[in-house]
């Protein structure tokens, strides 16, 4: 009966926001804008985001979900355009498409590419959705059960994980990446004792740092300095013919798309790791299991269909620790967690009480988004690639102008700026110099949830650690925490590969 | 992101950065409270706001410690030793002024100058046409030589507007005449755009991305403040001579 009564909420939900015409608009046209900012190289899904946060901060919040949730799953698609055209991936995400999608082009099939990698972007944001709206009641159930240990231990986790499969360079990066993003978690007064830290007698950081503003200018400010320092990238752009739906290749196709899907999902859901990741995992795996690896890199459909597949699913993936745990799966998703705060939403294992439809919200507009998405793929296209002829040395400065009047709206505050800037010109050495951002962002996000379940933890078990090691779920935190620092060890990974070649020597001779 | 080498090198660096902010972080949060009572509350060393700092800080002393090890094993002594004779050489200078380094310099510097001295004290329009016609000169119009002559044009007029505005001259002048900032503000476009025509006429191609470029740095702020401040309702971090008159326009009753 609860099942029935959530999938008629469900469609309730959907049927509610076809019927509204500015719902239809926003949904429609946020998709289209995704879709331009993923298709320019430069610009990614995570910008688009951030500057949409500060233009839906006055709507309503189903309505700025709507346009932000749109703007991300078009965005995310987006990328494969100038990945397949022009050999230069529009976003991250979309790095591993162009593995077969430009020699796709090459062959004259850029439309049979573009077709293919829409199909297959609609399908892995739908098979996402279903595991948000499945997995999520469960996740909540059993995230009910948490104290603040393992909410403190989550954070930990979640930190380090990001800091740990988002290092570019050395994974000690990535962790020192998310300690100075809890470092600037602690500036304001302290949510407990409200003891003013780091502040420096300045008033306006009394509150914190504002989380929005410094996410515009960690993600904003190094994409515009990165862009400009460069130089215009001439590439010759493939030409488009007419886009086909490529039905058939999908369908042949079903059980690789399950299964990137499912990887796209899987990685989404891992705090801080984004839908490149997933991509090039999806991407990995499809040429480890093909029978004729050696097509890949040369126009294989299929290693279209895995990365765009699990670069999309990674959306609905990034979006179940975010809505059950408050925990952002991907760099978009913590902009869209700042961008929830804003609007009085605080996800988390309690958001299934104190708004029970809202997980189904999100499912809905993920299923619209993708429809959308597929309607103004196959329909668009022609056009939207003419977006890829404008240098993006005239589309960073206003890009520019967008992410400093987006920070100061948010709150009327010139102080934003003031923190914005300088916060972007330090991510931008930060990864001039391997440090990943992601874990940093993490980091400003998680400090609060962090710091206070960690006194409030102590302060239940009058300072003592004990019951981290007396509860489950804090145990097996804690455990995978020191295996992650662990593993990172030479002696450790020389005692790995020693038993696994005692081992495998064992099962030789049994062999024999 | 650099190469490993460099990268290696610049990681000791980096690396004592991190260690330097973790013993910050700790030093402050030793000036906390920890066991003695703050706003009349005994403090017990697990509800201490120190708490969680010093947890930070010691993670970043620890980490940065490693990443030291970690590039010291990588470059050696050697590695540090080249390092240091680089910073006592003049190759640093020849470094620094490298052409990447200096397209570096012309976006940090414009977008520094237009938060921190335009946007709190000149009105959004004009500083934000401004903002968009120097970087589409340096950077979609001209040549590198173009970037270095406006990069140097940036900081004097950066300073300019700096000494005007933080000096209090802006308040005695606009005693007669009013919003002084904005008035300089469309001396300065003007000036720029009479040096772009002057410059680029006898190069075609580079007069018509100017062109291009002229007509986007008027249109995109309009496009982008109109729908903040007149969609949106949020008004501008400074309203002088334009919004003055776009009031009037908007607001006014045929």
């Amino acid at each position: 009966m609860m099942i029935f009564e959530r999938i008629g909420t469900f469609f309730g939900i959907i049927g509610g926001m076809l019927t509204d015409p500015v719902s239809v608009a926003v949904l429609f046209g946020s998709v289209v804008l995704g879709i331009l900012f993923g298709a320019m190289p430069g610009l990614t899904s995570t910008l688009g985001v951030a500057l949409l946060t500060a233009l839906t901060y006055s709507m309503d919040t189903e309505l700025a979900m709507v346009c932000l949730l749109s703007i991300y799953v078009g965005g995310t698609y987006g990328g494969s355009y100038a990945s397949i055209l022009l050999n230069i991936p529009g976003t991250a995400a979309s790095a591993a498409t162009a593995m077969d999608g430009y020699p796709l082009a090459c062959k004259g099939e850029a439309g049979r590419a573009i077709g293919l990698t829409t199909t297959s972007s609609a399908i892995g944001t739908i098979i996402s959705m279903l595991f948000v709206v499945s997995i999520s009641p469960l996740i909540s159930m059993f995230a009910l059960e948490f104290t603040s240990f393992e909410f403190f231990l989550l954070a930990f986790f979640g930190i380090l994980i990001s800091g740990t499969l988002t290092a570019p360079d050395l994974v000690v990066k990535g962790w020192i990446s998310g300690f100075l993003g809890l470092f600037l978690a602690c500036v304001g007064r302290d949510q407990l004792q409200f003891f003013p830290r780091f502040t420096f007698g300045i008033p306006e950081l009394d509150s914190g740092i504002e989380v929005v503003p410094v996410l515009i200018g960690a993600f904003g400010i190094p994409q515009i300095i990165e862009v400009l320092r460069g130089h215009e990238v001439k590439a010759k752009m493939k030409e488009l013919q007419r886009i086909i739906p490529e039905i058939g290749t999908v369908i042949r196709n079903i059980p690789a798309i399950i299964r990137s899907a499912l990887i796209g999902v899987g990685v989404g859901a891992v705090p801080g790791i984004g839908e490149d990741i997933a991509g090039w995992v999806s991407y990995g795996t499809a040429k480890n299991t093909s029978k004729h690896p050696e097509t890949f890199g040369k126009g294989e459909l299929k290693g279209v269909i895995a990365s765009e597949t699990a670069n999309n699913a990674c959306v609905g993936g990034a979006m179940i620790p975010l809505l059950n745990l408050g925990i952002p799966g991907s760099p978009p998703a913590a902009m869209l967690l700042g961008a929830l705060m804003l609007h009085g939403v605080t996800p988390g294992p309690m958001i299934t009480f104190e708004q029970p439809t809202f997980i189904l919200e999100v499912a809905a507009i993920l299923l619209l988004a993708s429809m959308a998405m597929w309607v103004a793929g196959m329909i668009l296209a022609k056009q939207v690639v003419k977006i890829l002829k404008i240098p993006t040395q005239l589309f960073m400065p206003i890009i520019g102008i967008l992410c400093i009047i987006g920070s100061y709206s948010l709150g009327l505050n010139i102080f934003n700026l003031y923190l914005m800037l300088p916060v972007g010109i330090i991510c931008y050495f930060l990864t001039l110099m391997g440090y990943p951002i992601a874990p940093l962002v993490i980091g400003v996000i998680l400090g609060p949830m962090a710091d206070v379940n960690l006194r409030r933890a102590l302060m239940v078990s009058q300072g003592s650690f004990m019951p981290v090691f007396e509860r489950p779920v804090s145990l097996i935190l804690f455990l995978i925490i020191v295996w992650m620092v662990v593993s990172q060890f030479k002696w450790y990974k020389r005692l790995m590969s020693k038993i696994k070649s005692l081992l495998f020597r064992k099962r030789s001779h049994n062999n024999i | 992101m650099m190469e490993i080498e460099r990268l290696r090198k610049a990681d000791i660096f980096s690396g004592a950065l991190v260690v330097l902010t973790g013993m910050l972080v700790i030093l402050q949060a030793m000036k906390m409270p920890m066991k003695d009572s703050y706003g009349g509350v005994q403090n017990v060393w697990y509800v201490s706001p120190a708490l969680f700092p010093l947890l930070v800080g010691g993670m970043l002393i620890l980490l940065g410690l490693v990443l030291i090890r970690t590039a010291l094993k990588a470059v050696g002594l050697e590695g540090i030793r080249s390092v240091l004779s680089f910073i006592c050489s003049s190759e640093l200078f020849s470094y620094f002024k490298e052409e990447n380094n200096v397209r570096y310099y012309g976006v940090v510097v414009n977008l520094l100058g237009f938060v921190f001295v335009f946007i709190p004290h000149v009105d959004f329009f004009p500083a934000a046409i401004l903002f968009l016609l120097v970087l589409f000169f340096m950077y979609y119009c001209g040549d590198h030589g173009t970037l270095r002559t406006l990069l140097k044009c940036s900081l004097g007029s950066i300073t300019f507007f700096g000494l005007f505005f933080f000096s209090g001259l802006d308040q005695k002048v606009s005693a007669t005449v009013s919003y002084p900032g904005d008035w300089l503000t469309f001396m300065t476009i003007a000036i720029l755009i009479v040096y772009g025509v002057l410059q680029l006429r006898t190069y075609p191609e580079q007069a018509r991305r100017f062109r291009i470029s002229l007509i986007i740095a008027v249109v995109a702020p309009f496009t982008v403040g109109i729908i903040f401040k007149y969609f949106l309702l949020v008004p501008m971090p400074s309203e002088g001579l334009v919004i003055q008159l776009l009031d009037t326009l908007w607001y006014m009753e045929f």
